[in-house]
């Protein structure tokens, strides 16, 4: 086997310390048959050029680079191996520079450790082989989870550049969140005015017909991995023909059912069938099969005979499950927020006019069961209105992150309040105020200049206490250090903690990726890689991986687009870097130690439960499974046991 | 070993480290151009979970004084948690290595980020320093009541 040892002088930052020529004559009486050239610069064009040279002339069949950090240059001598007709994994580099010449202060001593070094990497270079570079073919189409604003933004930006993306939202209309509230932070935009034509792009846009929207509908299972996924999608029944219906609403009010309205909160009622609010899209009404007395065994067909479309609404209506190869994976689900009944003490679902922050964005909503008009339970004009922030963020050694969006809204509160009722007060109660970026704090600074507005600090949710006394609303607080106060109000309004979605559990069970120590979807790097998920191939945006405000969600949106956009491209292959692990099947006794230990869900066992097998598209190459390996069955690819025992020696030696 | 002080022990030390940290961290000792002892010998890992305890016998066996493993401080591991099973594996092995008559001190597991070149190259020379003064490793164990084999 010809091997040849590069020694780069690196213009002397190496050769001021270590003289070559020594180096040179140690390796000869350790390794006679190997080739030994100096070079001044090895990663200059002129290096390089010598390099290809000298691997073609010579036939050289392992390469040893004795230069610098192979951090800094070992892809660039690969790709120089791979440029002369050689496997670029037949390369080891010897860090000279940063090891040896730039750290050790005797000549002597340099020359020894390189020389150590150099026979080291030879001994490992004989037993490395040549790694195939694999390419699978891949779809470019994508499935993006959740028709909020992160996957909206996700789906319409693949949708232009050409991709086919399956959106699945699980309720009946898209637009998540946002659409509920009347006007947004920072600049008290109307929401729905910003959203609707981002929905009406999604669907009936110039590139609505890469769009599939599939509503009321859920993944419920998904098989394969990057480039290669296949998703199970379950559709509830709507009931109602999209294709049909003309969106009139003629169904709606001879339906007898009242429930309470979930859009709204619970606030005001809805029938069983419905559009979730005017303005909804897709503008077609849903039957709730839960409520219509029809589906649960009634004669009622109240609706369908209000409707002047024909066959329009079909109670035999089925549920489907559908199939959809796609490449890869946008989350986008979005979070959820805290059931303030969790804490009792302040009053939540138990004591009248005590409301979460969402409910009253739904009483502020001009197409809220209001009107928008603010009254309390017994029909009066609040005078003062309590607004308590930070409700189960914060909390020390449960929820203790700050969520972010609740001091920006709490203050929109502030100032439409304010407006519609002049003089009202309001008694803002807080733990920490955040409100970053370049025009968060407005809204707080306004609310700091307003006379008739209040700031009360607390620290724990413990320390407030939301009751009625002899029939008045009262917010008493006992903040150790501060004198307790008491605050009679005609109205709290709660700002509830963003945590994980219901779903989230679930849904991270079906794709197989990774959550936080608070439940929310985990990302592989939260500043240099915030929306690639744990597995590769699925991404995440918004609110179901931190709390996050919608412009956040937006742009988050859009970066898992253009990731999936720079790693799936048509007409061009993946490239599996083959550094993984592999499984030697003859010795693997099935135990799964490895597969409890990948951190990348790369490992899994065989159908028959027998043998461990490594998805190379999904491992990523750390080694973790080798080493724990109880029976030595892994073998990591280009780090093996036996190449690391070489090298070992050769230090040793 | 050749360049040694003449006639005093130099130890051999064996350090298994991190690519995306701990080798980071000794590259940036080397850019910095700190000094430090000549003794170490570094195998490049992509991650501390890859140090198979097999490596660390191995490097005693052949004549190590010492060994090292340097792994991304906890929360850091690029391969999401590595090191903390690197970690857990050490408390292991030294139990192992007591049990073959090495002493713990001989064995060290520490958290070297890619910016901490003064750390590691304090690592280094507190563990020549402790190396020095153990001596060198006697194949016959240097424990009371260690095996004998």
């Amino acid at each position: 086997m010809k091997t040849a040892v590069y020694f780069c002088t690196c213009g002397g930052n190496i050769s001021g310390k270590i003289d070559p020529g020594r180096v040179e004559r140690n390796v000869a009486a350790l390794h006679a048959g190997a080739r030994f050239q100096q070079v001044e610069f090895l990663c200059s064009e002129e290096g390089l050029a010598l390099l290809a040279q000298d691997l073609k002339e010579q036939r050289v069949e392992r390469v040893v680079v004795a230069a610098c950090s192979p951090r800094e240059h070992e892809g660039t001598f690969r790709r120089a191996l791979a440029g002369a007709g050689i496997n670029p994994y037949l390369l080891q580099m010897v860090n000279v520079r940063e090891q040896v010449a730039w750290v050790t202060e005797d000549a002597g001593a340099a020359a020894a450790k390189a020389t150590r070094l150099v026979d080291a990497a030879l001994r490992r270079v004989a037993l490395h082989e040549p790694l195939p570079q694999r390419e699978i073919d891949i779809c470019p189409d994508a499935l993006v989870i959740g028709a909020g604003p992160a996957g909206l933004k996700a789906a319409l930006s693949l949708a232009a550049a050409g991709r086919k993306v399956t959106l699945v939202e699980k309720s009946a209309v898209i637009g998540g969140l946002p659409v509920r509230f009347e006007e947004l932070f920072p600049n008290l935009e109307c929401g729905s005015c910003m959203l609707e034509p981002l929905l009406g792009e999604v669907l009936h846009g110039a590139s609505a017909e890469r769009i599939e929207v599939l509503t009321l509908a859920e993944v419920v299972g998904v098989a394969g991995s990057y480039g290669n996924f296949t998703v199970k999608i379950r559709q509830r029944p709507r009931f109602v023909d999209p294709r049909a219906c003309i969106g009139c609403g003629e169904c709606v009010g001879p339906c007898p059912v009242a429930a309470p309205n979930d859009f709204d909160c619970g606030l005001g009622e809805r029938k069983a069938i419905a559009i979730a609010y005017p303005g909804a899209l897709p503008s077609v009404p849903a039957i709730d099969a839960g409520r219509c007395l029809r589906l649960n065994g009634g004669e009622c067909a109240a609706c369908r005979e209000a409707c002047p479309v024909d066959g329009a609404i079909s109670f035999e209506e089925a549920e489907r499950l559908d199939e959809r190869a796609v490449g890869a994976i946008v989350v986008a689900v979005g979070g959820g927020l805290l059931d303030c009944a969790e804490l009792p003490n302040l009053g939540a679902g138990r004591v009248p006019d005590v409301i979460s922050a969402a409910a009253f964005e739904r009483l502020l909503a001009a197409n809220g069961p209001t009107g928008g008009e603010l009254r309390t339970a017994a029909g009066a004009v609040p005078r003062s209105v309590a607004i308590v922030h930070c409700v189960g963020s914060l909390e020390r050694g449960a929820r203790d992150y700050c969520s972010g969006i609740c001091c920006q809204y709490a203050f929109k509160f502030n100032q439409l309040l304010g407006k519609r009722l002049p003089g009202v007060r309001r008694h803002h109660f807080y733990k920490e105020i955040a409100a970053a970026g370049k025009d968060g704090f407005v809204l707080a600074r306004q609310a700091q200049d307003d006379p008739d507005s209040v700031f009360v600090r607390y620290r724990e949710a413990a320390e407030l206490n939301v009751s009625l006394e002899s029939g008045a609303l009262v917010v008493r607080t006992c903040t150790a250090g501060s004198d307790a106060t008491a605050t009679a109000v005609d109205m709290v309004v709660l700002c509830p903690a963003v945590v994980p979605g219901a779903d989230a559990r679930a849904l991270g069970a079906v794709l197989d990726i990774g959550r936080d120590r608070h439940g929310f979807f985990e990302e592989r790097h939260s500043r240099i890689d915030a929306v690639q998920s744990s597995v590769a191939g699925i991404f995440i945006a918004g609110a179901c991986q931190a709390p996050m405000d919608v412009r956040e969600a937006m742009n988050q949106g859009l970066a898992a687009a253009g990731q999936l956009l720079a790693g799936l491209v048509p007409g061009r292959k993946l490239e599996i870097d083959p550094a993984t692990a592999a499984v030697d099947a003859q010795r693997c006794s099935g135990c799964a130690v490895c597969v409890g230990v990948c951190p990348y869900t790369a490992i899994a066992l065989a159908p028959d439960g027998r043998t461990a097998r490594v998805n190379d598209v999904l491992c990523l190459g750390c080694g973790t499974c080798a080493a724990a390996c109880p029976t030595g069955a892994i073998r990591a690819n280009h780090f093996t046991t036996g190449q690391i025992l070489a090298e070992i020696a050769g230090l040793l030696a | 070993m050749s360049g040694a002080a003449a006639g005093g022990f130099e130890p051999r030390l064996v350090g298994f480290l991190c690519s995306w940290c701990s080798y980071a961290g000794a590259d940036k000792a080397g850019v910095a151009q700190m000094l430090y002892p000549p003794n170490v010998g570094i195998v490049r890992v992509m991650c501390s979970g890859r140090v198979d305890p097999q490596f660390v016998l191995a490097a005693f066996a052949q004549g190590a004084d010492g060994v090292l493993i340097l792994a991304c401080h906890p929360g850091d591991c690029h391969y999401k948690e590595g090191n903390r099973r690197s970690l857990l594996r050490q408390a292991l092995l030294l139990r192992l290595l007591e049990q073959f008559g090495i002493r713990r001190e001989r064995c060290r597991f520490d958290f070297v980020s890619a910016g901490e070149a003064e750390p590691y190259v304090r690592i280094i020379a507190e563990m020549v320093d402790t190396l020095k003064g153990l001596g060198p490793l006697q194949p016959q164990g240097e424990l009371h009541g260690a095996p004998h084999d």
